[in-house]
């Protein structure tokens, strides 16, 4: 199936810097695509092209069966988003900004009416319905943000740091009413900077740069391609020989053996799910008891950092 | 308000010209003047729009640009003339007259002034693309528009001042929006319009200029984040 978003060579420079650098990306329907980068990674400008806000200097893209540049009218029937820094309309309670907003997007009054009590029920808001959201704490205006989106339920959602300023408990309900949206068939642009939100959300993640798109793969085909990312430290009751450690180094997903101390091992290694019930087996037929194991894969940031050289904090601190 | 009270009632004391109750006079010119001004207001709506990121949020919407210009030049225009609907009251009670047909044309023409007005302020604030910038500039054309107007004095008395100044007055909204809210209240005989059919076209042409003009410059600019 042809993906519902095709972006071709999509550039944006303002003046002699290029915010976004030749972008090319399908995003298949129905999926939620993390798009992950440091403050600055182009990843807002890119959506405020597809979404037809802003022009490309180069390239384009195809959102459904319309181009950006030639029918930006239907591109934005298609779409609704969330945008990182929640926009609202002057003197407006968060009943009338949701309800308009929904207005403007061809819901009928009935209907306007229930799924806006729906959305802000969902989202704890409904007591703060009459409330001017310039009242409202910085979390929950950003809740108002969303519930735009929730309620108008379009085609492909743009959330931008959807839960930037909330806490614990809402994110875990934001996360699952993205999912539930995504279940409903919306296709889902997630642009984020925590990578935990991508990691658990995210059918596939595109890492983006200075610009640039550096990588597009689901998050465990992300970490399997780092060589010897998954770590596992074993404690024996005793020491390991050599010849368990050479048996160790014949796994082929083994990059690597540390032995820290005498009985105790440190492995780089590839696939830790499927290679580490082989080495238990391996441990228990040389008869050498395992006191305690633990094991740990690379994350999204050990992903960003083996691709860029920099961790997402480095480069979020040094703006590159 | 205390315009009408002190300065209108002061003013006209000072002045005495015959046939011509530069009171009645100076209160429909005020109103004109006012919502003038009232109206100019989108344009500085437009950069707070822009500086808090709403403009980011309108132009995601499923609407065109033309609507969505459109709607904001209807909006600053009905917006001036709600916030002027008390004094074009308090003017009617003190002229004491109105012709009511002709007072109908008058005030559909005063909407498609104000509607025009809102739609050159849009206009102008999405060329100039500086908020300070507009400010001057709105200054300076306030200046010049209302003052080379017939809002405060008749276009006989500015043509004899300076024929130039007479000129510039022909052809302005104001005067054209000024006369015809007089003409409206039956103050014609001060103004001697002869034609009111010239001023009411006047203000349908500016009216039609700054706004569908108005949408292809405000498409062009605004589009693809020309406002940035």
């Amino acid at each position: 199936m042809a993906p519902i978003i095709r972006i071709e060579n999509l550039t944006k420079k303002f003046g002699n810097f290029v915010a976004v650098d030749h972008l090319n990306l399908g995003i298949e329907e129905g999926e939620i695509l993390g798009l992950l980068g440091p403050n600055g990674a182009g990843k807002t400008t890119a959506i405020l092209m597809l979404a037809t806000v802003i022009r490309p200097t180069e390239g384009t893209a195809a959102v459904g069966d319309y181009d950006i540049r030639k029918n930006p009218e239907k591109v934005r029937e298609l779409l609704g988003i969330v945008f990182q820094e929640p926009k609202m309309l002057w003197v407006s309670t968060t009943w009338d900004i949701v309800n308009w907003h929904a207005k403007v997007c061809g819901l009928s009054k009935e209907e306007r009416k229930r799924r806006v009590k729906e959305v802000l029920e969902a989202l704890d808001m409904w007591e703060h319905r009459r409330k001017n959201v310039h009242a409202l704490s910085g979390g929950m205006r950003k809740r108002a943000e969303l519930a735009k989106v929730l309620v108008q339920r379009p085609k492909i959602a743009i959330v931008d740091e959807p839960t930037s300023q909330i806490d614990v408990v809402g994110k875990h309900r934001i996360w699952n009413m993205l999912r539930e949206l995504r279940d409903e068939g919306s296709t889902i642009i997630l642009a984020t900077n925590e990578l935990y939100e991508a990691d658990v959300l995210s059918d596939r993640v595109a890492i983006m740069h200075r610009g640039k798109l550096i990588v597009c793969d689901t998050p465990k085909t992300l970490k399997d391609s780092i060589v010897g990312g998954d770590i596992v430290e074993i404690q024996l009751e005793k020491e390991a020989s050599s010849r368990v450690v050479e048996k160790l180094k014949s796994f082929k997903e083994v990059v690597n053996v540390l032995q820290v101390k005498p009985s105790n091992l440190r492995l780089q290694l590839n696939n830790v799910e499927e290679v580490v019930p082989k080495i238990m087996n391996m441990l228990v037929n040389e008869k050498v008891p395992i006191t305690t194991i633990h094991m740990s894969e690379p994350s999204l940031d050990d992903v960003f950092a083996h691709y860029t050289g920099l961790t997402i904090e480095e480069a979020q601190k040094t703006g590159v | 308000m205390s315009q009408i009270a002190l300065f209108g009632i002061i003013a006209s004391r000072m002045i005495n010209v015959e046939g011509i109750d530069y009171f009645r006079y100076y209160v429909s010119g005020l109103s004109i003047m006012t919502l003038y001004s009232a109206a100019i207001f989108i344009g500085f709506d437009i950069y707070e729009e822009a500086d808090h990121g709403v403009f980011e949020y309108l132009l995601s919407l499923p609407v065109s640009r033309r609507q969505l210009v459109l709607g904001r030049s209807i909006g600053g225009g009905l917006r001036s003339f709600i916030y002027v609907g008390p004094l074009i009251a308090v003017s009617l009670y003190v002229i004491g007259s109105i012709n009511p047909l002709n007072f109908l044309v008058a005030l559909f023409a005063l909407f498609l002034f104000s509607f025009g007005v809102s739609g050159m302020s849009i206009t102008i604030a999405v060329m100039i693309k500086s908020s300070d910038r507009f400010d001057i500039f709105m200054g300076v054309l306030d200046a010049l528009i209302v003052r080379l107007s017939t809002a405060m004095y008749p276009l006989a008395i500015v043509q004899s001042a300076n024929p130039l100044y007479g000129g510039v007055a022909s052809f302005n909204p104001i005067t054209f929006a000024a006369d015809l809210f007089r003409w409206g209240t039956g103050l014609e005989t001060i103004i001697t319009l002869d034609n009111p059919l010239i001023p009411l076209l006047g203000v349908i042409a500016f009216f039609a200029v700054f706004t569908f003009v108005g949408v292809i410059i405000y498409e062009r600019r605004i589009e693809g984040g020309g406002w940035q």
